[in-house]
């Protein structure tokens, strides 16, 4: 179904009518039943979905042959109901799956029914409009299918415990040695407002990647590998550049409270003698010293099969 | 690892915004790095943003971080990506300082070298000094035994050839360098068969040398020397018997000996003792257009003639350590197992027969194989060091 401004990139892709060919034979499409008129329209529902509806020629080409489109003309065979693209599916993917799934969830029989959830999505048991949908229709070539086939289980897996995270079983927690307290309000302190000015300030300054490399190493808690492995880059990268983002958002926020009337001391006392820093630090710290206390246990172990090999 | 304050965490909390999340297509291609630079800025601006999404990306990278690259997507990448650059320049540091260090420290080897040089000039010295005593006595035997100059010797290739352990396998006239043709030996050519080789000798640069000079040998052996000895018939006998049957003649006035000036003042100069004690001193050989053996010391710069026989033209010879075999005319064969200082006569006789043809090739793989080629074409064969001998 063409979508806006798609009508210019079919015109584009119109244009391209030897790349088209001979990435329609490349993606050995005809084997499971696809002609080369649901290529073009497959390519052009992809162009339309990440390329302005203005998008020059070369883009369009660009795109059309970054494309892995011997996966995708499977997968979309697969979403059509085609049982040979199924058998040549399920021969290449079906192991894969059930250890991509023990990968994410850890655990096996949580890992069996992530894969079966997924294999079920794939397969398209919802309907709509008397249809038969399938998730394998969205896959539109951009990486591997087995990346795309990781990502969307991953995607799942989040989901699945973002709604299970508040159903805690009590009593197991309890067998386990658990001992729930209050949970402990935040105190509520007034920060200065130039002081948040001035954070926003230098947090605005930074690179996308500087603030993904905070959010995940300050916020989540991923470890170094982790991020590391995401960036793909060394470890120690990694670290190198944690330290150098750490003194440059401090100087800089102290530079800003500077030019918010602020002297260089005050600056310090507002971001060092902060209560709820020194409780984070402490808590920290207490975390490495005792890495498996009681209720955080799981989610340790969990943390552990995260980290890399 | 550095902290941040409080408020940075929270500030960079507050800072994340609801918006569209990326579908999985984008995020598997993200994690496998195949996006183009501006969706993968754009995914880059959303991770920095959304936990949810940098969850989905920790669990969408495989374990072992082997994520697929594909170039064609990125822009900037290849040849010139940075760690390409620092590793490269990393490593051409390494290559500049490495060749800097060896450039300005010269090798324990070259210092072994000079060294040699440095004995060698010594008993150059005092070789000179015997050498001339030896003419005002004229004795005549032994009369080019010690050259009237003896340069410095380094024997550079020669030592290196040693070290690398190559065996010498041939040196005959074919191969052999000649030095250039000397006024005080202009005499004409023999004119048997053998001077056709002469010729072809003749006729070859001195620079060959350095080609004649991988045959040599490495100075391991340390087989005992026989005194000279002008004629052996039959065959060739043990060196040590032939010493003591040499005394014995000399003692009878059969054989002609060194005198006993040289005798005395040999041990001191270039005896083979000096020789077997520094193994880069590697003697060359070669012989001269006019038939005569000559020896250098000094990598083929300079080389002094050494009698073996007034009355013989050599068309051949072949080293082996110290084994130095030279044949010629009328089946002269001759033997050295001291590096030349003292030279033996080998009569090869197989089947009752004596060799009498002109020698023209000489070749031994050791010290005991070798075979001699002659100018009737024969080929005379000793596995003994040339005590025995077959004529296919």
């Amino acid at each position: 179904m063409p979508k806006p401004g798609v009508q210019s990139i079919v015109e584009s892709i119109a244009g391209l009518g030897a790349l088209v060919m001979e990435l329609y034979q490349k993606s050995r499409g005809s084997e499971f039943g696809l002609t080369r008129e649901q290529f073009d329209g497959i390519l052009q529902e992809i162009a339309a979905k990440y390329l302005p509806a203005e998008a020059p020629q070369n883009d369009v080409r660009a795109l059309c042959a970054s494309l892995r489109v011997e996966e995708l003309a499977l997968a979309r065979a697969c979403a059509a109901g085609h049982e040979r693209a199924w058998e040549v599916f399920l021969t290449r993917y079906r192991e894969k799956l059930y250890d991509i799934a023990g990968y994410i969830a850890k655990e096996s029989s949580a890992a069996r029914e992530l894969a079966d959830s997924l294999y079920a999505d794939l397969y398209g048991t919802a309907e709509r409009e008397g249809q038969r949908v399938s998730k394998l229709a969205s896959y539109t070539g951009r990486g591997s299918l087995e990346g795309w086939l990781r990502t969307v289980m991953a995607q799942e897996h989040v989901n699945r415990y973002r709604r299970q995270r508040r159903l805690v079983s009590m009593d197991e927690e309890s067998e386990e040695g658990a001992q729930f307290a209050t949970p402990e309000a935040e105190p509520v302190i007034a920060v200065d407002p130039r002081v948040e000015a001035a954070t926003d300030e230098a947090l605005a300054t930074l690179p996308a990647e500087d603030c993904f490399i905070l959010a995940s190493y300050f916020l989540d808690g991923r470890t170094l590998a982790e991020i590391a492995r995401t960036l793909g880059v060394h470890e120690s990268t990694i670290s190198r550049k944690l330290d150098k983002l750490a003194k440059s958002l401090r100087k800089q926020i102290l530079a800003g409270l500077g030019r918010r009337g602020m002297s260089r001391r005050q600056g310090q006392e507002a971001l060092d003698v902060d209560v709820r820093d020194l409780r984070l630090n402490i808590r920290k710290r207490l975390t490495q010293e005792k890495p498996a206390s009681a209720f955080s246990k799981k989610k340790a172990e969990a943390r552990a099969g995260d980290g890399p090999g | 690892m550095a902290e941040i304050s409080k408020i940075v965490g929270r500030r960079l909390q507050a800072k994340a915004k609801a918006g569209m999340h990326p579908d999985p297509n984008l995020i598997s291609a993200f994690a496998e790095k195949s996006l183009g630079q501006r969706e993968h800025l754009q995914v880059m601006e959303h991770l920095a943003q959304c936990s949810d999404c940098r969850d989905v990306v920790s669990l969408a990278i495989p374990q072992g971080g082997a994520t697929t690259v594909i170039a064609a997507a990125r822009g900037g990448s290849g040849w010139l990506s940075w760690p390409v650059l620092r590793w490269g320049a990393l490593a051409a540091c390494v290559i500049v300082v490495g060749a800097a260090v060896t450039l300005r420290y010269p090798k324990p080897e070259s210092a072994q070298r000079s060294i040699v040089a440095r004995h060698t000039d010594t008993v150059a010295e005092v070789k000179s000094a015997v050498g001339a005593q030896m003419a005002t006595k004229g004795s005549g035997t032994m009369a080019n035994f010690a050259s009237p100059r003896l340069p410095e010797a380094s024997s550079n290739m020669a030592a290196s050839e040693a070290e690398t352990g190559r065996a010498s396998k041939q040196v005959n006239v074919y191969g052999i360098a000649v030095p250039a043709p000397r006024a005080d030996r202009a005499k004409s050519p023999a004119t048997s068969a053998g001077s056709v080789f002469a010729t072809a000798t003749a006729a070859k640069p001195v620079e060959q040398s350095a080609a004649a000079d991988s045959s040599l040998s490495e100075m391991a052996d340390a087989r005992p020397s026989a005194d000279l000895t002008e004629l052996v018939p039959g065959r060739a006998k043990d060196a040590l018997e032939e010493s003591q049957a040499v005394k014995a003649k000399a003692a009878t006035g059969d054989v002609i000996l060194p005198g006993p000036e040289i005798a005395s003042a040999a041990p001191q100069v270039m005896s083979k003792a000096s020789l077997r004690t520094t193994p880069n001193l590697v003697p060359r050989w070669t012989l001269s257009t006019d038939g005569t053996l000559q020896r250098s010391l000094d990598s083929g710069r300079s080389w002094t003639t050494i009698t073996v026989s007034n009355r013989t033209i050599f068309r051949a010879l072949a080293a082996s350590g110290f084994d130095i075999w030279v044949g010629g005319s009328g089946g002269a064969l001759y033997h050295s197992s001291d590096a030349g200082e003292h030279w033996m006569r080998v009569q090869p006789v197989a089947n009752g027969e004596s060799l009498t043809a002109d020698i023209i090739g000489v070749e031994f793989t050791d010290t005991l194989h070798g075979r001699l080629t002659t100018s009737n074409q024969e080929t005379w064969t000793t596995a003994d060091s040339g005590q025995t001998w077959q004529r296919p």
